[in-house]
């Protein structure tokens, strides 16, 4: 899978008519062959197609990523600084989508027609609907330029230093040096971008959750939980819930792709310095080393996941078994 | 076919941006492209209902304008990843054997890769441009439909009116043509459907990046990116936000009303 994906990123990047020596030394010099010579063996652009790939797998299996031609930075110690904040920002998007999403689903199918179902309906429509870029610029209007009670786009203000890099997550690494006041401004960075972030998932799940919790309330086994005189809440939370998150919990694997792609957009929009951001800036620039060790850390960041799914599927039902 | 409330509400919303997109030369009040410099920034009034732009450009008439473009390109990323979607899958399912294994192989790589991080890759390659980006809305979406369709051929391959085609003498052409392909269209048709509103919005993320049409068109998502830079005059990107967001819905709420009358097997999608 991985080796897939290296060869899916070298052949889209490579398979183009762009050229990476135009898009980094600008026209003027790429008029003058002498520079574009040099240029072009400094970075190994001069050996064939097929050589490239060998040499890139090969320094991939020794843990070594290249050298991004637009940060001259190893593509390492780019990824290092750029994917924690990342992650970061989507396992907060995700918790919000997931904390939110799956009682407002529950909810709204016990109190099925009711006013809370109606509203949830709405949330989970315009959840799906909503241009993610634009509530961003909508929430910093209001709350940042309008309000003033949010801080500035950015992953921490700028009259704080950083925490030294333990971890790369802020929130963690502040709490690790002992500045909880770092701690603070960088949760309150956080709000926007990852409730903004969390929008379509929550609709998703809002949604499916309702579906299969409505389904799974016409269970025979609900019924005997009623016979046997449970009260209503138990009933609805250890056998109507419990089961209906099975379903749920696949498709919360599968958003993870789509939840990176969003952190694209947000990223942009929040100038937060994330894997997304550095994508954006990457692609743009043909950053070829670049651009590979996002895809693979991205494959891999869904591979895990997707992984971790399947753990959790073991903890809801507990006649799966991992490893089986 | 009896539509709930809310499908002949989102059925209208549609009707009335196809009528703006078609009618959008006569409709708009003044030229999309046409500036205004000491008319610039002017919030809505009653010369400009929606407000200026910051080169003075009527902010109503280039989101009239703008349908003319998301509407096309939605519905042919759409059409476009559905056709290839369903030739490849079509393939897998049919033939079998090492074309399915390599061909769904291919599926679940791209499967794997985010849709915004592909399209970049792609329209940063290719260059910036509509054609480009619609390219790559179809590259990122096909495996999708190759998924769907592949699941649909290998379970009609298997019912009993196929088997009794072949035992009549029918090719594997007629087969596939007469027999696979109506029972697998109206499923493609329904996830398509579904999915106009998300290529939509998908299209005005990739221009709100930069990755779309040139500035100066009118287009929503690059009308939004021109907001950024002003986010005191709200009007700039409110108003093109407000028409995808209304379109969109309205796509996804005619999909679903579409899927549950044609197709109720696909509600869990």
């Amino acid at each position: 899978m991985l080796v897939g994906i290296t060869l899916l990123t070298f052949v889209l990047s490579h398979a183009v008519p762009a050229d990476p020596v135009t898009a980094s030394l600008g026209e003027q010099a790429a008029a003058d062959p002498a520079v574009v010579a040099a240029f072009r063996h400094e970075w190994g652009l001069d050996r064939s197609l097929p050589a490239q790939y060998g040499i890139y797998l090969w320094n991939l299996v020794h843990g070594n990523f290249g050298v991004s031609i637009s940060t001259r930075q190893p593509v390492w110690l780019d990824l290092r600084q750029t994917l924690p904040a990342t992650i970061e920002l989507a396992v907060v998007a995700m918790s919000l989508s997931v904390l939110i999403g799956i009682p407002l689903g529950v909810l709204s199918a016990v109190k099925r027609d009711s006013v809370l179902d109606q509203l949830t309906r709405v949330v989970s429509l315009v959840g799906t609907s909503m241009p993610i870029f634009w509530l961003g610029l909508v929430v910093l209007v209001v709350f940042y330029a309008r309000l003033g009670w949010a801080p500035p786009p950015g992953r921490l203000s700028a009259t704080l230093a950083a925490p030294p890099m333990i971890t790369g997550f802020l929130l963690v690494d502040s709490l690790l040096a002992g500045r909880p006041a770092v701690a603070l401004d960088a949760l309150r960075h956080l709000v926007l971008p990852a409730a903004v972030l969390s929008t379509y998932n929550l609709g998703i799940l809002a949604r499916l959750m309702r579906g299969s919790t409505l389904d799974v309330l016409g269970e025979d086994y609900v019924r005997t939980a009623r016979a046997k005189g449970l009260a209503e809440g138990a009933v609805t939370l250890r056998h109507a819930a419990r089961n209906a998150l099975i379903p749920v919990i696949t498709v919360i694997g599968l958003s993870f792709g789509r939840l990176l792609s969003g952190a694209v957009i947000i990223e942009s929009v929040f100038a937060w310095p994330g894997l997304g951001l550095y994508a954006f800036r990457t692609a743009t620039s043909l950053d070829f080393p670049a651009i590979m060790g996002v895809g693979i850390v991205v494959a891999t960041v869904y591979v895990l996941a997707n992984l971790l799914v399947d753990v959790a599927y073991a903890l809801v039902d507990p006649r799966i078994q991992v490893g089986r | 076919m009896r539509a709930s409330p809310l499908a002949t509400v989102a059925i209208g919303v549609v009707a009335i941006w196809l009528a703006a997109a078609a009618a959008a030369p006569i409709l708009a009040p003044y030229e999309p492209l046409r500036q205004d410099i000491v008319g610039r920034l002017a919030p809505p009034s009653a010369a400009h209902w929606l407000g200026t732009d910051a080169l003075g450009r009527d902010i109503l008439s280039r989101t009239l304008h703008g349908a003319r473009i998301s509407i096309p390109v939605g519905l042919a990323a759409v059409m476009l990843a559905a056709g290839l979607g369903a030739v490849v899958g079509g393939l897998a399912g049919f033939v079998g054997r090492r074309v399915d294994d390599v061909l769904m192989r291919v599926t679940d790589l791209m499967l794997a890769f985010p849709t915004v991080i592909l399209a970049l890759v792609i329209t940063a390659a290719l260059g910036v441009g509509i054609r480009n980006a619609v390219f790559a809305i179809m590259v990122a979406w096909w495996p999708t439909y190759a998924r769907l369709v592949r699941g649909l051929v290998l379970a009609v391959r298997e019912r009993e009116f196929v088997q009794v085609a072949y035992a009549l003498g029918a090719s594997d052409g007629r087969v596939l043509w007469r027999y696979v392909a109506p029972n697998v269209v109206s499923s493609i048709v329904v996830l398509a459907t579904l999915d106009v509103g998300h290529a939509i919005l998908t299209f005005a993320s990739l221009s709100f990046l930069g990755l779309g049409p040139p500035p100066e068109v009118p287009e929503w998502g690059s009308m939004i990116a021109a907001g950024r830079n002003y986010l005191d005059q709200w009007w700039i990107a409110t108003f093109p936000g407000l028409a995808i967001l209304s379109l969109t819905i309205a796509f996804n709420v005619v999909g679903d009303s579409f899927r549950d009358f044609l197709d109720p097997r696909l509600r869990r999608l």
